[in-house]
């Protein structure tokens, strides 16, 4: 009952907040939201069962394409649009994610990196049902059930999206689903022996953070009313990783603050060093390896270990 | 047939620069288990070399050659210091050091998209714009070059691993680093070496193709996908494999853009395509690693 009533709470301080912003930070408030989601699916996919994918990025695309491609293109009602923009993204999971979790080592991280560079092939060859290298654009959410979401309404469907996001993976991390995922990043030679099916546990994360991130690329498309293919790039799978490292590998928290900063980042190291904020976020990534190896959330453990001694 | 012939020596070259780059990723996997997937921005390393000192500074093409390799030796051997030594002595999990180098490929990548301007920058062919007829198989003079060129590094590195006892300490380490390091072998100079190698060689795999697909800061993903299909194919255990799945990847891709009726975009989806079917069926790769 009462983590019930803070969760309400939490919805209502997250999205009432968007209701005192203007257009332009009500846009950057949402984007800030959606990464956070992708940070929170793709730590439990990295930093919780120690899965390393550069696809993450890739379905967040697909799931945005596939339901502008549904509704508009295919005249799917909404709700099978949606339905069906997720069996999409759980074929793809499945296809990549089965040969490659058979093997020992990071054949994963090879066959997700070529297919984020083959889906921005496929977006950019796809003709008049991907819209080519312009993408797809002019178009508006439908009414959902009669109900027309606009605004900073939109904003609050988002900060539902992140919060139950939060919820699921939550409530997976604290089950013995999650305990089988960390035992099998720490070592799965020993929960092998335990019982746990390591491969389908592999297997059973993948497709579920990947459908998560199609979902969150759903809510993404109705954002800015437009996707196209350079939005979708590698570089964006690269900074998801980079986000999830940087705060803390594994922790929940840790991605938050890790997708909050380096999402505010470039906002005001672009005056400093120009569109060249990457670089920094590579030498920030080697530092944060070389000397922060938990994130900085671990800086965050000890002020509050030193603040309980004292 | 003449159609295929030509496209036959094509590929090869290109199967050739694959071979380079899966070589790349086998001369640090082998001793470490390290997959440095910053192997692509290593090739296009030497890729920009070659523009600087052959197109820019008009240096001899030998003379830049030899520069670009020794100086991609020492982009290798300061990485390994750099991202993989210290995580090494500390004794970090394996990931740490791969995903160090995954941020050392973004920091290679951005510093040349900085330094240049953002077109695909030309590099000079070794031998100038012509055609070669060996026994009536005819090809550029590049891709007869880059053969050439590729035969003879995968004979040097077969020829260290099998007849010098350097070679031999590389294998020992790859086959039991415990054991090695007490039969006296110094495993971070292995380390060090392997990566510096391993540099030189993607370089030169980069400075080879420039010349065909132009000096690119996007270059190096696709080669680092389609040299590690190559790898996966032929097998990590040996070296002539790394070869043979260039080749194998290479011919595939070709064959597909040649004959098969989709857009020419779409043969980036051949390595993926094969990478999957290798690894259902046989995950090992088509060369076994001897005993």
């Amino acid at each position: 009952m009462r983590a019930g009533a803070t969760w309400l709470a939490a919805l209502l301080v997250m999205s009432g907040a968007a209701f005192f912003m203007g257009e332009y930070y009500n846009d950057v408030y949402r984007k800030l939201l959606l990464w956070v989601t992708l940070a929170l699916g793709y730590n439990f996919l990295f930093g919780i069962c120690g899965q390393v994918a550069f696809s993450h990025f890739a379905f967040y695309g697909i799931g945005a394409y596939s339901i502008v491609i549904f509704l508009f293109q295919v005249h799917l009602p909404f709700p099978l649009a949606v339905v069906a923009g997720i069996a999409l993204c759980v074929v793809f999971a499945l296809a990549v994610a089965i040969p490659s979790t058979r093997l020992e080592g990071f054949y994963l991280a090879l066959a997700t990196l070529a297919l984020g560079q083959l889906f921005i092939v496929v977006l950019n060859e796809g003709g008049a049902v991907t819209g080519g290298t312009g993408g797809i654009a002019n178009y508006r959410l439908p009414d959902i059930f009669g109900v027309h979401i606009r605004g900073p309404w939109y904003t609050g469907v988002i900060v539902a999206l992140v919060l139950s996001t939060y919820a699921v993976l939550l409530r997976l991390d604290r089950s013995w689903f999650g305990r089988a995922c960390r035992a099998v990043r720490d070592n799965p030679e020993a929960a092998a022996a335990m019982g746990v099916n390591v491969t389908r546990t592999k297997v059973i994360t993948f497709t579920l953070t990947s459908a998560l991130a199609g979902l969150t690329g759903m809510v993404y498309a109705f954002v800015d009313n437009t996707v196209n293919p350079p939005i979708f790039g590698i570089d964006n799978a690269f900074l998801l990783l980079f986000m999830v490292i940087v705060g803390g590998a594994g922790r929940h928290a840790g991605a938050v603050i890790g997708a909050v900063l380096l999402y505010l980042l470039p906002f005001w190291l672009s005056p400093l060093v120009g569109h060249h904020h990457v670089l920094v976020f590579g030498v920030l990534l080697v530092a944060a390896i070389l000397f922060q190896p938990k994130g900085l959330i671990s800086l965050w453990d000890k002020l509050q270990a030193r603040v309980r001694r004292a | 047939m003449q159609d295929f012939l030509e496209l036959a020596v094509s590929a090869a070259a290109s199967g050739c620069v694959y071979g380079l780059i899966a070589l790349a990723y086998l001369l640090m996997i082998r001793p470490t288990g390290i997959i440095n997937f910053a192997v692509g921005e290593w090739a296009m390393l030497g890729a920009f070399g070659g523009y600087v000192l052959l197109t820019q500074r008009e240096w001899p093409y030998p003379v830049g050659m030899a520069a670009i390799l020794a100086g991609m030796f020492v982009v290798g051997w300061a990485t390994e210091r750099v991202a993989v030594r210290p995580l090494v002595e500390r004794g970090a999990p394996i990931l740490a050091p791969i995903l160090a180098l995954l941020g050392m490929l973004v920091v290679f990548r951005e510093a040349v998209s900085v330094s240049f301007p953002p077109d695909p920058l030309p590099v000079p062919f070794p031998f100038g714009i012509g055609r070669l007829e060996i026994a009536g198989v005819g090809g550029s003079y590049q891709s007869f070059f880059i053969i050439g060129v590729t035969l003879l590094v995968f004979a040097g590195t077969w020829l260290f691993f099998e007849r010098t006892v350097a070679g031999k300490a590389f294998e020992a380490v790859a086959l039991h680093r415990r054991a090695a390091a007490l039969m006296g072998i110094n495993l971070s100079r292995v380390t060090a070496f392997s990566f510096a190698a391993g540099a030189a060689v993607a370089g030169l795999g980069g400075l080879l193709v420039s010349p065909n697909i132009s000096a690119h800061y996007l270059m190096g993903v696709p080669l680092a996908i389609q040299g590690f299909t190559a790898l996966v194919i032929g097998g990590v255990g040996r070296v002539e494999g790394a070869l043979l799945g260039g080749l194998l990847v290479a011919f595939a891709e070709q064959l597909t853009i040649r004959y098969a009726p989709i857009p020419s975009g779409y043969a980036q989806g051949v390595p993926l395509l094969f990478l999957m079917i290798f690894l259902l069926v046989r995950p090992t790769g088509l060369l076994k690693a001897k005993e």
